[in-house]
């Protein structure tokens, strides 16, 4: 009987049949789909997951890395010394760079850069830590944009690195993003127009 | 009479004042809210272990009042000063540094430090939610097959009846009776049965033929509860936060554990969302899927810390899968087309567990080819995709209104090579 009752339920957990395996499913590589051989394969060199580019390759279209390295723990040498590092970046799509903002900062900095998105929510939101209040603060206002750029790149305390989802000039865009709103809170809306404009432009 | 009015008086008098002390009092919290928002809680959470120590109760771990303000002001002070108690906290977090607060008064401490001990967690309404929102459906085919059966019975029976009643009436009348055929020899009944039998078989053949490969509804067990819902749903996370694939290339993937991390090396409990079941019913316990998760990165909620000799992979299944025959990509659709995740993947927010949507069969590519418009200029105002640029007969013809709109089956979208290597 119960083999009758989970025969019919429209729970399905199997994937089904198929004619020909090795057309159905791809004997190259292909993304977390893999056959057993072909994990075995990339185990045996101590791979897990994906591969990371050749060190010292740069993709097309990519901007130079970014040379200064990660902290070690209780240290912030390179976090002081990212001061200086200037955005490479002379113009943009700020369109695509709120875009990035939106979907992957704002969910904790806010979409209106205020340090309270939707998953801090002033405190009774899940995430615990206060994220950085990007507009409006102070101390953010005045952070230089190497700084924000390393802290994007690394994480800093509880707030995780990006490097993974954007890429280096993705980063610079969305850090162009936040500077361009810190000041557009601070001088007359007008003046605020014309740089998006000018930014806009391209 | 008289008596009583002083009484009034005085009750008159205590009113605003004793509104004006609650006022100052809730100002006072909020205040002290304030300054913890802006100054600490980017570190400190009164209730969670973060960045810095879980706040609440430091009071009494710190009874020195003088040396709590000392290492609030300046707590590199303390440190040089190798006070015992803050030094082996300072190595605990892993010498993680505070920030020096100079500017906070004396006062504006004791605002933070009333607001840290008297918060109340936040009412996390773990909310009942709906009980038990799939049973399994009890399927009616089961119904109908015995239903079906118990007519069928009662047909034979009547019609055996029938001709019994026909015989009695036949030897009542005198007619001789034909020796009676049998039904397994009747040649009605026979074709009859054959071609039920050819056009059943045919039908079932088909369908499974055609079902074969294909997969719609599929939905496996994944190694860790990971719910759509709590994320993209509840929570409002974009599908490209983890997707970040989709919009650049042919595989969305799945996220990598790090990008997982990013939110969970702080939310390591479950208690904010509602309840949780699996497709069968069964309840699901979120914190430990998260602890699952802590165990698969190596991660220790305690120390903050990674260990990648406890590392491994999270073999997640893959759900959606064309055959090695067929191109699909992403970014084509996502991003020059502009066509939204849910349309191919159908109401992902609200799944706990995610069950393969469309079909993916050619059809179903074909259909859509055939009936979505691609993004040219328009007489709107919208200048489209400048790729689009070199069709130029299609410009053509929408100008003069041959063609009202273009669709991805006019650019080629039905061609067998654009999706057949
Ligand atoms: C999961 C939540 C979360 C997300 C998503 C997030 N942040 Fe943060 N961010 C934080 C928290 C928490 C802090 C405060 C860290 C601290 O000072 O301890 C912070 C601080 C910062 C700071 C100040 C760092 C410093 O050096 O003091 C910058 C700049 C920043 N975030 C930029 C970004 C950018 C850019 C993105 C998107 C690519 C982003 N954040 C996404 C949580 C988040
Ligand atoms: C940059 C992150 C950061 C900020 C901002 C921060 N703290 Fe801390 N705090 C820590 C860390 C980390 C520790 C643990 C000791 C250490 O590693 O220095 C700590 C320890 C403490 C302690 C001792 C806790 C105990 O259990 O004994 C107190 C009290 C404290 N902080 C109060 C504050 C107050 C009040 C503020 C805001 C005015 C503040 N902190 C802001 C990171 C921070
Ligand atoms: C917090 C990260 C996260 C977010 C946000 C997210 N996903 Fe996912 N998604 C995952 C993970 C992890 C898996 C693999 C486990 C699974 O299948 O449940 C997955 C699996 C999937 C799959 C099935 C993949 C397969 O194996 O075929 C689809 C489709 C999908 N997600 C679509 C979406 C859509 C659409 C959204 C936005 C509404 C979204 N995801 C938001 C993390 C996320
Ligand atoms: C035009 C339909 C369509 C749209 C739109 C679409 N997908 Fe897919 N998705 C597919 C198909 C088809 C597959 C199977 C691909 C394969 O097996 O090669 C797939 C596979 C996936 C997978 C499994 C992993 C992989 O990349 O093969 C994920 C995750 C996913 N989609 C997420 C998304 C997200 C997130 C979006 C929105 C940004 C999205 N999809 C938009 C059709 C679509
Ligand atoms: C942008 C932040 C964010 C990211 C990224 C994220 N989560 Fe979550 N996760 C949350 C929030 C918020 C909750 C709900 C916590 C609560 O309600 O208390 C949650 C809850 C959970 C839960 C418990 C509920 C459930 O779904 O079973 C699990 C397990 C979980 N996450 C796993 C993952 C995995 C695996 C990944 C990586 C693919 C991931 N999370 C990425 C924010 C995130
Ligand atoms: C929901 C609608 C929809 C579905 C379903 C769909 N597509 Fe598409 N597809 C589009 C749109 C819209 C475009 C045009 C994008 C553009 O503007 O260039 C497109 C373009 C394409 C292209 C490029 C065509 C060209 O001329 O360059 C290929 C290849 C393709 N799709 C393959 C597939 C495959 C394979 C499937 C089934 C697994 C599929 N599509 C399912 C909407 C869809
Ligand atoms: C829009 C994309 C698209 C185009 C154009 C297309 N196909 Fe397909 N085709 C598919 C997909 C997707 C499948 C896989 C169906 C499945 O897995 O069931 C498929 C499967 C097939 C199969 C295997 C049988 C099956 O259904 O599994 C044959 C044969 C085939 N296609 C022939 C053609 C021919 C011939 C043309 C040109 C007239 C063509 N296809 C054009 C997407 C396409």
């Amino acid at each position: 009987m119960t083999a009758i009752v989970t025969g019919c339920s429209d729970i399905q957990r199997e994937p089904g049949k198929v004619y020909m395996p090795d057309m159905g499913y791809s004997r190259a590589y292909e993304t977390y789909a893999m056959t057993e051989e072909q994990k075995a394969e990339l185990l045996k060199k101590g791979i897990h997951f994906s591969n990371t580019p050749v060190p010292g390759t740069i993709k097309r279209d990519e901007l130079l890395p970014f040379l200064i390295g990660k902290d070690g723990a209780g240290d912030s040498a390179n976090y002081v010394a990212s001061k200086a590092v200037k955005n490479p970046l002379s113009s943009m799509d700020t369109v695509e760079a709120e875009r990035l903002y939106l979907v992957n900062c704002g969910i904790c900095h806010g979409p209106k850069l205020d340090g309270n998105g939707p998953l801090y929510r002033g405190g009774d939101g899940p995430f615990p830590a206060k994220p950085a209040t990007l507009v409006g603060d102070a101390k953010y206002e005045a952070m230089p944009e190497g700084q924000m750029f390393y802290s994007a790149t690394y994480g800093k305390n509880k707030m995780g690195s990006y490097a993974s989802q954007l890429n280096t000039k993705q980063r610079w865009m969305v850090i162009a993003y936040i500077k361009s709103k810190q000041a557009a809170g601070k001088s007359s809306p007008a003046a605020a127009a014309t740089t998006d404009s000018t930014a806009a432009k391209k | 009479m008289t008596n009583h009015r002083p009484i009034g008086m005085k009750l008159l008098f205590s009113i605003p004042l004793l509104t004006l002390v609650l006022l100052g009092n809730t100002l006072f919290a909020q205040d002290g809210k304030a300054l913890f928002q802006s100054n600490c809680a980017s570190c400190h959470n009164p209730f969670k272990v973060i960045t810095g120590p879980a706040l609440q109760g430091v009071t009494q771990r710190v009874p020195d009042k003088q040396l709590l303000h000392d290492w609030i002001h300046n707590n590199q002070k303390v440190l040089a000063s190798g006070n015992p108690y803050f030094t082996s906290l300072f190595n605990q977090f892993s010498k993680t540094p505070m920030n020096v607060f100079p500017n906070l008064t004396d006062k504006d401490i004791d605002a933070i430090l009333t607001y840290v001990e008297t918060a109340k967690p936040p009412t996390s309404t773990p909310g009942d939610g709906t009980p038990n929102p799939q049973t399994p459906e009890s399927d009616n085919t089961l119904l109908y097959g015995i239903l079906t059966l118990i007519l069928a019975v009662i047909m034979l029976i009547l019609l055996q009846v029938n001709s019994s009643l026909k015989k009695l009436a036949d030897d009542k009348d005198g007619i001789p009776a034909a020796e009676p055929i049998p039904f397994w020899r009747n040649k009605v009944y026979i074709t009859f049965i054959v071609l039920i039998l050819f056009v059943l078989g045919g039908f079932w053949v088909v369908e499974g033929a055609i079902g074969l490969g294909r997969q719609q509804g599929y939905q496996p067990v994944q190694p860790i509860f990971y719910s759509h819902k709590v994320h993209a749903g509840i929570n409002q996370i974009s599908c490209l936060y983890c997707h970040s694939n989709a919009m650049d290339s042919k595989h969305a993937t799945v996220p990598p554990l790090n990008v997982c991390m990013n939110c969970h090396a702080a939310i390591n409990d479950y208690s904010h969302g509602p309840k949780l079941y699996r497709e069968d019913g069964t309840e699901v316990d979120g914190t430990a899927e998260i602890q699952k998760l802590y165990s698969y990165t190596g991660y220790d909620p305690k120390t903050s810390r990674y260990d990648p000799a406890n590392a491994k992979p999270v073999e997640w299944i893959k759900i959606h899968n064309l055959p090695d025959h067929v191109f699909f990509s992403h970014a084509q659709h996502t991003k020059a087309g502009k066509v939204q995740c849910q349309t191919c993947h159908g109401p992902i927010q609200e799944m706990n567990e995610v069950k393969q949507f469309a079909p993916l069969s050619m059809g179903w590519c074909i259909n859509c080819h055939r009936t979505t418009k691609v993004n040219f200029p328009d007489s709107a105002g919208n200048n489209g995709n400048k790729f689009y640029n070199i069709y130029e007969r299609f410009h053509k013809d929408l100008k003069t209104g041959k063609m009202d709109s273009v669709t991805v089956e006019n650019i080629g979208g039905t061609e067998c090579q654009k999706c057949h290597y």
